[in-house]
């Protein structure tokens, strides 16, 4: 019941937070001009989570200038954009869950050498920014376009077209070798501990050891330590859908700069992976504390 | 410290930033702001290239090409790699700089309500940065309709401090963990015991103890704005503000000094026709955080020799005789296990 408040509580923080954060642009632009907009700004907000509300009737209006006034319906066009980006983000982080986790498995059958060297190489392999992947990644459909014929994936879309495969494979790849050098990491500091040693002195082999052992106590401590890679992943999502021209909420918000927008992009992002991770920390919180596996 | 300078590795980094950081400088004083231009390329009196001029090691040289108004994109490069490396320098440094006292004032003195000051600073990993700081930054950086009403140096302070404030609570968090960690340690207990105040503790035990710790968390939050430089980059906001051209003959958004962020920004459009052009500075974002990185692990190679022994010890230390003589009682002990069943 405690950790319930507890948590109730920092969600109603966040959710403060993120209202101060989309405030602050108005209060900005204030400053610039030498004067406090504190009012201006909370009443800004104030009307656009009311505007938000209820989302099935909100309708967002964008002013063009000359050409009139476009309208957006939540109904119709955002909540398709929103569900485009949730899409691609869900499919790229269980790729890059799954690829990591068998490529850990697979090393640890090396030897100890072989094994430094592979790390070392992801080790660089991770400085790479995900802007020059994406470059690298367009560059090649073209190239082989140019040469072939063929066309292996659209690299600009038009319109409204969803395109799955080439995006997702851009964004998972670095998280892949994040999460890939972080159960690396924890798998191998496992496996220096004494019922690692004991289980091999009884003769067990090392795949047995590797999948009902290690796997079990290291999953714990990658979980904890994968935040990092979910935050630089929903940052790599807003670029991917800017370069690719990709019909999601994000690129929606980086062509139509508003509070309503913004608002709507960081909730629809926030809340699931919120209670995701809550989910996620209550199980494996319970298993620690039941089970005596240690983190 | 001086081991550091053994370690190839540390070398190699920061020889890399070294060299563009004074060949950046040194341009400047000799050649001035502006690279070089070449209109068209010549052969046999007619021409035959014209800019963006492609990667080109004859004379006149261009060896990353040109860019659209043909000008040097290397010389640009070198120009710009000034604004980048100090700019994101800057705001490593300030986040460190505000997020270390924070940190070791939580993680003392207010030890107590650490787990509370860490679930509140932990959603911040479930928001996108980038659209963060593209929100909070756009009012700043881009030019509205009737001109910039600050100056230069206005918008490069308050972008600096902005990106610095809007990540610092996590690495708030990173050293109040640490130092509360290392604030169960027995000698710290006895200096307490002693008399030592908080005050004493940080300056004389904590801040020592962490100081190699410290030092990679500054070349973790380097790499992070470097990356973060990109996507702004990428979204048009370029360091110290974006001149937009308003009206129907507009030109594109354009970066006012020649930092990288902005070149890669300006010209990812012309990907398809001049792929040199946005993949330069891409690249160079690259090798700088190469630079970076491999920094930061000859220095954690240098300080900690301990993580060689370890692991050598635990693996080695059974024979493999004696694992493949308890294989076979395994083997056997299954054997007979299974025919009991029957």
């Amino acid at each position: 019941m405690k950790s319930l408040g507890k948590w109730l509580m920092q969600l109603l923080i966040s959710i403060v937070a993120i209202f101060v954060m989309s405030g602050l642009p108005i209060i900005i632009a204030g400053l610039q001009q030498k004067q406090w907009l504190f009012k201006e700004a909370y009443e800004s907000v104030v009307q656009a989570v009311k505007n938000l509300f209820p989302l099935k009737e909100y309708v967002f209006k964008y002013d063009q200038g000359w050409a009139g006034i476009k309208e957006y319906t939540y109904e119709n066009t955002l909540s398709n954009y929103v569900e485009y980006s949730l899409q691609i983000l869900v499919l790229s982080l269980a790729t890059a869950i799954i690829l990591s986790i068998a490529g850990t498995f697979v090393t640890m059958l090396f030897k100890d050498k072989t094994r430094q060297r592979i790390k070392m190489t992801f080790y660089f392999l991770e400085s790479m920014p995900d802007v020059l992947v994406i470059v690298l990644a367009q560059l090649a459909i073209i190239t082989i376009f140019k040469q072939t014929g063929v066309l292996l994936s659209k690299i600009a879309v038009i319109q409204d077209e969803r395109i799955y495969w080439l995006p997702v494979f851009c964004l998972m790849i670095l998280p892949m070798i994040q999460l890939y050098r972080l159960s690396m990491l924890t798998f191998e500091a496992e496996e220096r501990k004494l019922y690692v040693e004991f289980a091999r002195s009884l003769g067990f082999g090392k795949l047995v050891i590797l999948f009902f052992h290690i796997f079990r106590n290291a999953i714990v401590s990658v979980f904890f330590q994968s935040k990092k890679t979910m935050w630089f992943m929903l940052s790599n999502l807003f670029i991917l859908e800017l370069m690719f021209n990709m019909p999601g909420i994000m690129n929606f918000l980086a062509d139509h700069i508003n509070t309503e927008v913004f608002l709507l992009t960081v909730f629809v992002f926030f809340v699931p992976v919120f209670i995701l991770y809550s989910i996620g920390e209550w199980y494996f919180l319970r298993r620690v504390n039941k089970g005596g596996v240690s983190i | 410290m001086k081991k550091v300078w053994r370690q190839p590795l540390f070398v190699t980094g920061f020889t890399i930033i070294f060299l563009l950081l004074a060949g950046s400088f040194v341009y400047e004083w000799v050649f001035g702001n502006d690279p070089k231009q070449t209109q068209w390329i010549e052969e046999n009196g007619r021409p035959v290239e014209s800019w963006p001029i492609s990667p080109r090691f004859e004379s006149p040289v261009h060896i990353f090409g040109t860019d659209q108004l043909g000008y040097d994109l290397f010389t640009k490069i070198i120009i710009g790699a000034k604004y980048t490396i100090l700019s994101a320098m800057a705001i490593a440094a300030l986040r460190m700089i505000i997020a270390v006292p924070i940190g070791f004032f939580i993680g003392t003195t207010l030890r107590k309500y650490r787990p509370v000051i860490n679930s509140l600073i932990d959603p911040i990993h479930y928001m996108p940065i980038t659209i963060f700081a593209f929100f909070i930054l756009y009012p700043i950086l881009w030019m509205p309709m009737e001109g910039f009403t600050t100056t230069l140096t206005e918008r490069i302070v308050l972008e600096i401090v902005i990106l610095s404030l809007l990540t610092a609570p996590i690495v708030i968090a990173l050293v109040a963990n640490e130092s509360s960690l290392l604030y169960k340690q027995e000698y710290i207990m006895a200096s307490k015991t002693l008399g030592a105040r908080n005050g004493r503790i940080i300056v004389k035990h904590l801040l020592p103890q962490m100081r190699e710790k410290l030092f990679v968390l500054y070349g973790q939050q380097l790499v992070e704005t470097l990356v973060l430089f990109t996507h702004l980059g990428m979204l048009q906001l370029f360091l110290g503000g974006t001149k937009v051209s308003y009206g129907l003959m507009a030109d594109p958004p354009m970066s006012i000094s020649y930092e990288w962020a902005g070149l890669f920004g300006d010209t990812f459009r012309y990907l398809g026709g001049a792929p040199w052009l946005p993949l330069t500075p891409a690249i160079f974002f690259a090798i700088l955080i190469f630079a970076v990185s491999a920094m930061m692990e000859g220095f954690t190679r240098a300080t900690n020799d301990l993580v060689k022994v370890k692991r050598r010890k635990g693996v080695t230390s059974m024979s493999e005789e004696i694992v493949e003589w308890n294989r076979e009682q395994l083997r056997e002990k299954m054997t007979l296990l299974k025919s009991g069943q029957r």
